[in-house]
């Protein structure tokens, strides 16, 4: 290295100017000129380049396609939304999907999160080995597979919804379209409610004020939020008690047994039919009674697994509490024991296998559900009879009532179609235009039932699909559990680290003082453990509404994935490239906001 | 007074001790423990019959090709397995030349893969005729380099640059050299790569490139001139704004009217290159700002005070520490890049994932039912992904621990 001789110890007049290469301001102003010059020149460049391809492929260029009909079908849709809607509502759709996963997947991560991230610490070696086995599987398989693995090798090989979804208890159906779960749905009482809850808000928020002004003056240590939920669930509890369940005035119903199906609406002129101008009632609680009534299917050849489960038959699904005594039988009992077919029951009534007992020993045998040429028994007419029927029901939004399809049981002759005989039902078949397609007509009672602010609607399956409660399709169902696993293991880590920080004489100082555990966890670690947690924590949920752009592999329609099928439809590349990037960015400074008032929030704690 | 006589301290050590401590220590404990045994057990003798027992795994060994290469000609196999042997063979190096009392981070890696690559070296020798000699030969540059690097360690002069220049051979050999075409040496378009392959490359390259790049934009975001930390934050910030797999898609409809070519010069792995380094260079960056922050401001002083030039001041004062600070998040970033080139799939790439995915897609008509072979598939390709992140995760935790990053 050279040394430089200390030349003159005057200081450098002003006269003696810098050379302008050695003028350390004066190069940063050159070197930004010169920068935004090559930014500049090469934006210009790609503008051009970008704006003469777009002109040669005439590719629309500006927003003008958003107004177009879109035509993309949406399976699910927080919003009313069909094919003809134009295609920034599609996009809103695909937005406000993107938010309705990530925010359940944020609450459901943090829980799994936390409960694993404390596993980890727990003094339970299993326990402990468990979870560490979970977050390093979790963390180092990419996202992706993780998706893949839960929509294709679990969800959609389970069982079919028509005949036996999985029955969970609760009245939870889950088959390989999705999960259906009972609903709580706000019937038209529920406005007289809301003055009770607009009521409880301000007297617990009242009492919350009180409580914490009284605590404080005690100087002792309390939450007193706590008073507050309890006086909001007091006045809302006591409000919805006081309104006094009712049959809303007028109210019938075109129910008819024999289609299965009929709509609740408000009967004005109260002749038993919609007519126009007259009103459907939405979620209408109801009772449906059948005395006895018979389904009927024929059996199917299908190849179910690596089983070969061939002809099989299957009904509506028909829970064992609906029914007093269910029996499925043959519509030709002869050519059946001629054929030897019996019934092999998966899931009685619903599911059943046709099977030839070819050794006789009266039960079913792997085989035995096809011929000598491996061919199954299709085409067999079978009955399903049920007696003493009954199903509460929950109108959907448009009044709408469905139950499988019953005919009257017929003795056993198939070709017998019941002659039309109307009867009767509170409300029986009207008798009118309808009645020349009626070929039978069978004992229905229905009725509606009282109904309260809130109703709570289950789920069922009257003909192929689910009806009532709410449905999570398998997409978003796999997309979920991925996105919440994923995370989870990330949490786990961030969690455990944030306890971990905490030093150890705090735990014993708490001890010296007489806490108890949970007090020494809820006062004094989890309080300074949650100012390390937080702000990773958030940058994780941020990653999750991310991640959730990876809903294509499950064939969840979200922003990215309808932003993609837009781009391919209308070829309206760039103008869809900025939607995607203005959107995220949306996501990501939001979650940044919060992150920095939480940031804030956090230093003010401190000290 | 007579101090009455007590039983003898319960022992501290050995297995009845430690049961009682780690598993049984108290009720609640206990019962935790018989419910998590029972319930591990379950899924245990559950996955461990429907591997041996139900499932179909011939799918999977039929297409091994496939997924370790996709379509890359049989007969010009040893070159992607040279490129294995030259890397293994440098990695044997290194680990044989770090003296066995420091540290053994390298050595372990090596290890591992060695381990895999005897397995294969097995399989290919009872049953993949066309890669026998190659996976030998393999197995033999690892010991080799392993070897050299024991017995002369003098070459750790030379191991940088044999590094460095492995980087483009590896490319050279894979691509080919442009001329004859019945040369040994003839070009292999890169729409016949894949596989796993391809998912090794486009995480190499993805790191390899985005390093400097991400330096660069650390360095500018926190430089004095406004122009350029502007620019630099709001490039950092858009990019990390967005999700990854929207930047492929964003690449592969914009990277030919960018630079106004038809879409057939740009190949969709050039396209799914650019994306993955821009994308990664911006978490780059930001992991280096950590770096650069973690420097103290004495450092940098005490170099002005001894007449060090910005430059200089920057390579010998601050980047070595800086860079030495964020190596563990550099190698975790190195783990996300690895497991998210699974989305390249999106440009149309046929890396590992998507290998798998086409795979279910043509599996047979026997098979294609409901259930068919996705389990074994996903299953395949997690524990494939998990063995390579795991073996890195945990070196990137010896190295924070060697580095004492995490005690601070």
């Amino acid at each position: 290295m050279t040394t430089r001789p200390i030349s003159s110890n005057k200081p450098i007049a002003s006269k003696d100017t810098i050379p302008f290469y050695r003028n350390v301001k004066l190069i940063g102003v050159i070197a930004q000129v010169i920068f935004v010059i090559i930014v500049l020149a090469a934006g210009t460049v790609i503008y051009l380049n970008v704006t003469r391809a777009l002109r040669a492929s005439n590719l629309p260029a500006n927003f003008d396609f958003l107004d177009v009909r879109a035509g993309i079908p949406i399976a699910e849709s927080p919003i009313r939304y069909n094919t003809n809607d134009p295609y920034w509502r599609a996009l809103v759709i695909g937005f406000l999907n993107t938010l309705k996963v990530s925010l359940v997947g944020v609450v459901l991560a943090t829980l799994l999160g936390i409960l694993v991230g404390v596993l980890r610490l727990s003094p339970n070696w299993l326990l402990r080995q468990l979870a560490s086995a979970f977050v390093e599987v979790v963390r180092n398989t990419p996202l992706a597979v993780q998706i893949v693995f839960w929509f294709t090798a679990i969800l959609t090989p389970l069982p079919p919804r028509i005949s036996n979804p999985i029955q969970l208890p609760g009245n939870v159906l889950l088959s390989n379209v999705g999960l259906a779960i009972p609903w709580l749905e706000n019937t038209y009482l529920f406005v007289n409610w809301l003055p009770w809850l607009g009521g409880g808000v301000l007297a617990g928020i009242l009492a919350y004020g009180l409580r914490k002004r009284q605590i404080e003056k005690a100087d002792h240590h309390g939450n007193p939020w706590w008073l507050g939920v309890v006086v909001f669930l007091a006045v809302a509890i006591g409000g919805y008690l006081s309104i006094t369940p009712e049959i809303p005035e007028n109210a019938a119903t075109n129910f008819r047994a024999d289609r299965g199906r009929g709509q609740v609406f408000l009967d004005a002129n109260q002749d038993g039919e919609l007519d126009e101008g007259e009103q459907a009632l939405a979620y209408i609680p109801t009772r449906v009674s059948i005395e006895s009534g018979q389904l009927s299917t024929t059996s199917q050849n299908t190849t179910e697994s690596r089983r070969n489960v061939t002809s099989i038959v299957r009904f509506p699904l028909i829970r064992a509490n609906e029914v007093s005594d269910a029996e499925v039988v043959f519509a030709d009992p002869e050519a059946a024991s001629d054929a030897g077919l019996q019934l092999h029951f998966v899931d009685f009534p619903s599911e059943s296998i046709l099977y030839q007992d070819r050794d006789g020993d009266g039960a079913f045998d792997n085989g035995e559900q096809f011929d000598e040429n491996g061919e199954g028994f299709a085409g067999y007419e079978l009955f399903l009879r049920v007696y003493d029927f009954r199903r509460r029901l929950v109108a959907d939004r448009d009044g709408q009532v469905r139950i499988p399809r019953f005919e009257p049981i017929s003795d056993g002759e198939v070709e017998e179609s019941a002659p039309a005989s109307p009867s009767g039902g509170l409300f029986g078949p009207p008798a009118g235009n309808q009645a020349d397609d009626t070929d039978s007509s069978i004992e229905a009672t229905f009725e509606l039932v009282p109904l309260r602010p809130w109703v709570l609607s289950t789920p069922s399956v009257p003909v192929t699909n689910y009806v009532g409660g709410i449905t999570l399709s398998t997409s978003f169902l796999a997309l979920l559990l991925a996105l919440v696993i994923h995370t989870a293991g990330f949490i786990a880590e961030i969690v455990r680290a944030g306890i971990q920080a905490v030093p150890k004489g705090q735990r014993e100082a708490a001890k010296t003082l007489g806490l108890n555990p949970w007090q020494t966890f809820s006062i004094v670690t989890f309080p300074q453990a949650l100012r390390i947690i937080l702000p990773p924590m958030i940058s994780q949920y941020l990653n999750l509404s991310k991640n959730s752009s990876l809903a294509p592999l499950a064939a969840y329609v979200e922003l990215f994935a309808i932003s993609v099928i837009i781009a391919n439809q209308t070829g309206a590349t760039i103008p869809v490239i900025l939607i995607i990037i203005a959107s995220y960015l949306l996501i990501s400074f939001t979650f940044a906001l919060i992150l920095n008032i939480v940031n804030d929030r956090i230093a003010l704690v401190e000290r | 007074m007579m101090i009455p006589s007590r039983l003898p301290p319960v022992p501290a050590t050995g297995a009845r001790a430690w049961l009682r401590d780690n598993l049984f220590s108290s009720t609640a404990n206990s019962i935790a423990s018989v419910v998590t045994l029972v319930l591990v057990a379950w899924l245990g003798i559950n996955l461990f019959s429907w591997m041996f027992f139900d499932a179909t795994w011939q799918q999977i060994w039929n297409n091994l090709k496939l997924f370790a290469v996709y379509r890359y000609p049989v007969e010009l196999l040893w070159r992607p397995l040279a490129i294995i042997g030259m890397v293994m063979f440098l990695l044997g190096v290194s680990s044989g030349i770090t003296p066995s009392g420091e540290t053994n981070i390298t050595r372990g890696v090596f290890w591992s893969f060695s381990g895999l690559v005897f397995l294969l070296t097995v399989l290919a020798l009872l049953s993949w005729e066309s890669v026998r000699l190659g996976w030998v030969m393999v197995s033999l540059a690892c010991l080799a380099g392993y070897t050299l690097g024991r017995e002369k360690p003098i070459v750790a002069k030379a191991l940088p640059w044999l590094w460095g220049a492995s980087l483009p051979l590896g490319f050279v050999l894979l691509y080919g050299v442009p001329g004859d075409a019945g040369n040994i040496l003839r070009v292999v378009e890169t729409r016949e790569w894949g596989g796993f392959m391809l998912t090794l490359i486009i995480s190499v390259v993805g790191i390899t490139v985005s390093f400097p790049l991400g330096i660069a934009l650390a360095l500018g975001r926190r430089s004095k001139l406004p122009a350029i930390k502007y620019f630099c934050i709001g490039f950092i910030e858009i990019i990390r704004g967005a999700p990854l797999i929207s930047w492929l898609f964003i690449a592969s409809l914009l990277v030919p009217l960018l630079f106004n070519v038809s879409p057939d010069r740009i190949g969709p792995l050039l396209r799914a290159l650019v994306a993955v380094t821009l994308f990664s260079s911006a978490y780059m960056a930001e992991n280096v700002r950590g770096g650069l922050q973690a420097v103290p401001r004495g450092q940098r002083e005490a170099a002005q005070a001894l007449g060090l030039s910005g430059w200089q001041t920057l390579k010998m004062i601050v980047l070595p520490q800086a860079l030495k600070a964020v190596i563990p998040a550099i190698v975790g970033q190195s783990i996300g890049l690895f497991k998210d080139t699974s989305l390249v799939f999106i440009v149309g790439l046929f890396d590992f994932f998507n290998i798998a995915n086409t795979v279910v897609a043509n599996q047979p008509e026997s098979l294609l039912v409901t259930g068919g072979i996705r389990l074994e598939l996903s299953l395949f390709v997690a524990v494939i992904y998990f063995f390579f992140a795991y073996r890195m995760s945990i070196a990137s935790r010896q190295l924070e621990k060697t580095l004492g990053v995490g005690e601070r």
